[in-house]
């Protein structure tokens, strides 16, 4: 909690009041937007004008693409995005092809602007969507906010402008309802970040983040243990994140998509990556995947176009060799899954289905914690060193068994609150907290206020931010 | 009844929501300082009071600041190095600086880096609020246990604002008083919402609180000569009893973050110092300070006793002060390699004077 979080929370309120009382909704949408622009330029005022340009060209090109949905349009559209992207993504990662020159040197002093990765995907999105007949006809005020959404700007969820954007219409959709509504999820919002924060940094001065620059030998428990660390601590980061940012949203009345569904619970990986960064990896299906799938009918293809679009989706985080590796190895991890499920097709279950189960969502969970090695290290030989501490069995524990303690923790208290919540009779109504007795909820709502006041402000920026 | 119900109800939720804080603050405490879960856990656990005043309890800690078997600040003495011992208040016991940082750490590190000062240790004798006259008194005691080659005088003329205070009765000997229960969590309270205010409206509260408080009514502009004078006695009676303790004494002089003009931005701090002295204005802090390092200079002069000029070399401002007086790891490690110039000369002098002492004594 520091004075920037209490103007944002001020601002928050004055903003839903003044929303309230508009009856026009194009009169609350230019509101909306000016509140939206003014939190862009609070956290980074430099890229303002580049997210307005952004909005105002593709706001034109999707209307020419309704006019005339010609291919070529649409892949000037996308080259004119991707372009964008790739001059403060992916070209200052270049400089090293031309040492020495004062170009890429210009190019190398960029800075990233604040969630251009995920307001240029919804950009794409959208162009996709008008060049193939998409209703939706945003006004260049809906279609600016669709952009620049303070909710979503900085890390997303990546939403849909057909989903969207008919929210921005009609009355009102924020109640008092909706804001205890909203603020619930926030809360728990804010309480997985806090937890996220907790793992980084952790209690005794020792957390993933120390656990990671140490140098030295690595045991088979250390390897496991850093990974499940960093496993847990994005989860909570990214996952509390959107928790809040949803929250924030439906206090106003707005709907977004969900971007975490208890991912560490599945037990396939196509399944993980139905449940992880649900709003990236949907749009990664929906508008790469499956349009290159169905291109050609043959299973090598379809496994090719499988493994390039998790390369993607790994050059989506950074243009780096480890989120390249990363992208192959996910790519191969879903392509292996594949022909797993096809050999069964085939062949007579021999395990009992419980044991086939509970194997399988140890073989996901290990498969998935494998691969923070490519996102979390330093350097190939690092990530390298990970893999070979985690496959090849070492014996001994050098991390220091507070931290080590601090992961099971956490990793149980997750699980236990995951199997908890399944066997309520609705899993899925809201009130996330509301299945336990008034005491404990009450002590949880303790918890993650000490949790979210008192420690996640010693802590860093968000993780997805870097993106 | 039912709204007896709902509110009886809404009090157990503050009460349990208060407990998990409370819980959570022990659990916490424990984690990260190996701080008992119950009982109280505060600073005033690290000391207790003796025949001549306060002093260190023996391997106290309580979070950072962790105390050795003599109950100074740092590492356990070695009798078989050489030692300086650093006599001070809370600017040299080190407040903000994180652990290990505190000068007299980083002085030692700097000593032992130059090729004289190798195996020298540097003891950390100060504690927040000691006067240079309760530091005089300890002399002997200190001397007679750690047998310094050096002692370092870093003295705070602040604490010679009010004098009735110097001259308080001393306490009964024993440990400082303690409550039988004290919220863990309040401290933490306290340290956001003091983050949340923002600095102008600190400033103004503090300014309104400085108002309040009936000394401030008789305000001085400016500290008297007696009390200057006073200082300057206690820091001679202090040299005094060093060199009877057969170690030499260097002087030091007191940075602010001021230097000699503070800008305007740092009038804030200046009000935050003289809410500890609200019997003193602002400007007479800045005075103070001059008159008094002129009073160590001509100390130093008179006493024929090695004065290293601090305030001198230390520039001004936040990036090496984290409030008005106290250090950040940065100004700690300024202070640290100025006060190693300055003894630098000093020490194949010092280091031979003891070696002497020791061929007398066997």
């Amino acid at each position: 909690v520091t004075q920037p979080t209490v103007v944002y929370l001020v601002g928050l309120f004055a903003v839903w009041f003044a929303a309230k009382a508009f009856r026009g909704s194009a009169a609350r949408t230019a509101l909306l937007l000016a509140a939206s622009w003014l939190f862009y330029a609070s956290l980074d005022w430099r890229f303002l004008p580049l997210v307005v340009a952004s909005s105002v060209f593709n706001h034109l090109f999707g209307r020419l693409l309704r006019a005339q949905p010609k291919v070529g349009w649409l892949w000037v559209g996308a080259a004119a995005n991707v372009a964008l992207l790739s001059v403060f993504k992916y070209l200052p990662g270049m400089r090293g092809l031309l040492p020495g020159s004062p170009f890429w040197d210009g190019v190398a002093s960029l800075a990233l602007p604040l969630g251009i990765s995920f307001w240029t995907f919804q950009a794409l999105s959208y162009l996709f969507d008008q060049y193939r007949g998409d209703g939706t006809k945003p006004t260049l005020l809906e279609y600016c906010l669709y952009m620049s959404f303070a909710p979503t700007v900085v890390s997303g969820p990546i939403c849909r402008a057909e989903d969207l954007v008919p929210q921005f219409r009609g009355a009102f959709r924020g109640s008092w309802q909706t804001v205890w509504d909203g603020a619930q999820s926030a809360w728990v919002g804010v309480g997985m970040i806090a937890l996220g924060r907790l793992l980084a940094a952790g209690v005794g001065g020792v957390g993933v983040d120390e656990a990671f620059a140490m140098r030295g030998p690595l045991s088979t428990a250390d390897a496991w243990i850093m990974l499940a660390g960093y496993g847990f601590q994005i989860f909570f980061d990214f996952a509390g994140y959107s928790r809040l940012v949803i929250g924030v949203a439906r206090a106003f009345g707005f709907a977004l998509p969900e971007n975490f569904d208890r991912p560490y619970l599945s037990v396939t990986p196509t399944e993980f990556w139905q449940r992880w960064h649900m709003s990236l990896s949907f749009w990664i299906r929906d508008y790469l995947f499956m349009p290159m799938a169905m291109a050609r009918r043959e299973v090598w293809w379809r496994t090719a176009s499988l493994v390039f679009s998790m390369i993607i989706f790994g050059l989506w985080h950074k243009a780096s060799w480890l989120f390249l590796l990363w992208g192959v190895y996910q790519g191969l991890l879903l392509a292996c899954h594949r022909l797993w499920q096809q050999w069964r097709r085939d062949s007579t279950p021999v395990l009992p289905a419980a044991v086939a189960a509970g194997g399988s969502w140890l073989l996901t969970f290990a498969a998935i914690n494998l691969s923070w090695t490519l996102f979390r290290a330093d350097t190939l030989s690092r990530a390298l060193a990970l893999v070979r501490a985690a496959l090849v069995p070492t014996p001994g524990l050098h991390v220091p068994a507070g931290f080590a303690t601090l992961v099971l923790v956490v990793a149980a208290g997750y699980f236990l609150s995951q199997w908890a919540v399944l066997r309520r009779a609705d899993p899925e109504a809201p009130g996330v907290l509301a299945w336990l007795p008034m005491p404990a909820r009450y002590a949880c709502y303790g918890v993650i206020f000490y949790l979210a006041v008192f420690r996640a402000a010693e802590s860093q920026a968000f993780i997805y931010t870097q993106f | 009844m039912m709204r007896g119900g709902r509110f009886l109800r809404a009090c157990a939720g503050l009460l349990i929501f208060a407990a998990a804080l409370e819980a959570c603050a022990r659990v916490d405490d424990f984690l990260a300082y190996g701080a008992p879960l119950g009982g109280v856990y505060n600073v005033d656990t690290l000391y207790e009071r003796d025949a001549l005043g306060q002093r260190g309890v023996p391997h106290a800690r309580f979070r950072k600041w962790g105390l050795n078997a003599l109950g100074f600040r740092g590492p356990e003495f070695d009798p078989g190095r050489p030692a300086i011992v650093c006599f001070g208040a809370s600017e040299t016991f080190g407040l903000h600086e994180r652990e290990g940082l505190e000068y007299p750490r980083q002085l030692e590190r700097e000593l032992t880096a130059r090729a004289g000062g190798a195996g020298i240790q540097v003891l950390n004798a100060a504690y927040p609020g000691q006067s240079v006259r309760t530091a005089a008194l300890r002399v002997p005691e200190i001397a007679g246990a750690v047998h310094p080659v050096a002692a370092l005088i870093y003295g705070v003329p602040a604490n010679y604002i009010w004098l009735p205070y110097l001259d308080a009765n001393p306490l009964p000997p024993g440990p400082l008083a303690q409550p039988w229960f004290e919220w863990r969590v309040k401290e933490r309270v306290r340290n956001v919402v003091k983050g949340l205010v923002p600095s102008w409206l600190a400033t103004r509260l503090r300014a309104r609180e400085i108002e309040a408080d009936p000394m401030a009514s008789r305000a001085m502009a400016r500290l008297p000569d007696a009390n200057i004078q006073r200082f300057r006695d206690d820091l001679a009676s202090l040299v005094a009893a060093v060199k009877r303790g057969g170690s030499t004494p260097v002087l030091v002089t007191h940075v602010s973050a001021f230097g000699e003009s503070p800008r305007a931005v740092d009038r804030d701090l200046l009000t935050s110092w003289r809410k500890f002295y609200p019997m003193l204005e602002e400007d007479g802090f800045l005075d103070m300070e001059r008159r008094a390092n002129e009073a160590v200079r001509s100390l130093g002069r008179d006493s024929d006793v090695p004065v290293i000029d601090l305030a001198a070399v230390m520039p001004a401002g936040r990036e090496y002060f984290a409030d008005f007086a106290h250090l950040t790891d940065a100004g700690a490690a300024l202070v640290g390699k100025a006060l190693a110039d300055g003894l630098e000369a000093q020490l194949p002098r010092l280091l031979a004077g003891r070696a002497g002492r020791k061929e007398g004594a066997r």
